[in-house]
């Protein structure tokens, strides 16, 4: 180290411990491990369900296929993967009877597996970056076991989304890469 | 050596010392590391870039093979509608020839992101093996740091505990305890002298009433010796 590398410029600090970059330090453009892929961050994004809870959501792909990462950091850490799926492949009349109901129904059956609901939250939705947040609500299911998942969101009057997919570990994903750029 | 020189080598050795006793092991360690994890930081990103680059190539060359396939399945399907006769041979031939023209330029662009896949996945083994040596010399010298702190901790207190014993004086303590022996010593010699002058006449009434004094009480020995006179 010379004397005259106290006088260059300082680069910006970094936001995690590079010898120990966890899930909770990824951002757009970071790379990891998961299942025998390699993973790419291309959109960030958050839920804001009240009281200073809040969910990051990430949207990955290994150049195959994209799924959303979900991030909850509530005293533990809880993970889940899923899979945009078209809402009426879950039930022909689901967003009918919604509309109608004002609330989802408390059992699906998809793919020959019964999903329970567990919880109906409503929030705010924002791109990272973006200055606007979206309304939405999100009715939460979980198999009998509580491995595999499945989330339906209403946005507006009649727009829906759904997704499937499991929680996962955070042991699951591995060898987090950073990128800046 | 001409004199400005030697006054340089002067003034660069006590520059040297100074700088010598202002360097903290612990503190330049840390700062080590801080350096190593910084290149360690800038490897993942490089590795994180080429990973990234590697996603778009096997995706690239996943969509460039189903073009491929595509069009090869447009070739064979004009193919077999002349030969049904539901389009004329010239005009099949055209077509299939244009898609076949098109499949090969697609043919190409699925050898080039073969290639490209090839290279990164290189690439990332690469990248790779100097990630994890860098990661293994972080993990190494994290752990001779540690090391380092405990020894320096042990030879500052070790430093300090010497340098207590180092500063007392005991030659002059022991002095001092002697020449206080000495006094005491002196004293008690005063004290028996005072003691041998105080025992001493001094004047003729102190020499009679030394030897008056053999008696407890002088005029009770006169009354009975007059007393015995008169019998």
């Amino acid at each position: 180290m010379g004397l005259f590398d106290f006088f260059k410029k300082k680069e910006t600090e970094s936001t995690y411990d590079v010898s120990n970059i966890t899930v909770l330090d990824l951002q757009v453009g970071f790379i990891f491990e998961y299942d025998l892929s390699t993973w790419e961050v291309q959109e960030a994004s958050q839920y804001d369900w009240g009281d200073d809870y809040f969910t990051s959501e990430y949207k990955i792909s290994d150049g195959n296929r994209v799924l959303f990462l979900s991030v909850e950091d509530d005293d533990e850490l809880f993970l889940s993967l899923t899979e945009k799926v078209k809402v009426r492949v879950l039930g022909e009349d689901i967003p009918e009877y919604i509309a109608k109901n004002e609330k989802a129904p408390s059992k699906i059956t998809y793919n020959g597996k019964d999903y329970f609901l567990e919880s109906e939250n409503p929030g705010y939705f924002n791109e990272l970056g973006s200055e606007e947040w979206a309304e939405l609500i999100s009715w939460d299911y979980e198999d009998k076991a509580g491995e595999d998942i499945l989330c339906i969101e209403r946005w507006g009057d009649f727009e829906f989304e759904a997704a499937v997919g499991k929680n996962i570990e955070e042991y699951e994903i591995s060898n987090i890469l950073p990128n800046k750029n | 050596m001409g004199l400005f020189s030697r006054i340089f080598k002067v003034g660069q050795a006590e520059a040297n010392s100074v700088v010598d006793k202002l360097e903290n092991p612990i503190k330049l360690a840390e700062q080590g590391i801080r350096d190593l994890k910084k290149d360690l930081d800038n490897s993942l990103q490089a590795l994180a870039e080429v990973k990234a680059a590697a996603i778009r190539s096997k995706r690239d060359l996943e969509t460039s093979k189903n073009q491929s396939q595509n069009y090869e399945a447009k070739a064979i399907q004009l193919v077999q509608k002349a030969e049904r006769g539901e389009v004329s041979v010239e005009d099949a031939d055209r077509l299939a020839t244009e898609v076949l023209a098109r499949k090969e330029s697609v043919d190409q662009d699925v050898v080039r992101n073969q290639r490209d896949t090839e290279m990164f996945d290189k690439n990332i083994r690469q990248l790779d093996a100097n990630v994890m040596k860098l990661r293994s010399a972080i993990t190494k010298y994290e752990n001779e740091l540690k090391t380092l702190k405990a020894r320096a901790s042990v030879s500052a207190a070790t430093k300090k505990l010497n340098k207590s014993l180092s500063n007392v004086d005991s030659s002059g303590t022991i002095s001092m305890l002697e020449r206080m022996k000495e006094k005491v010593d002196q004293d008690e010699a005063l004290a028996e002298a005072y003691g041998d002058i105080a025992g001493q006449p001094s004047s003729l009434d102190d020499e009679i009433d030394s030897v008056l004094g053999s008696s407890p009480n002088g005029s009770d020995a006169l009354a009975a010796l007059k007393a015995k006179m008169k019998k």
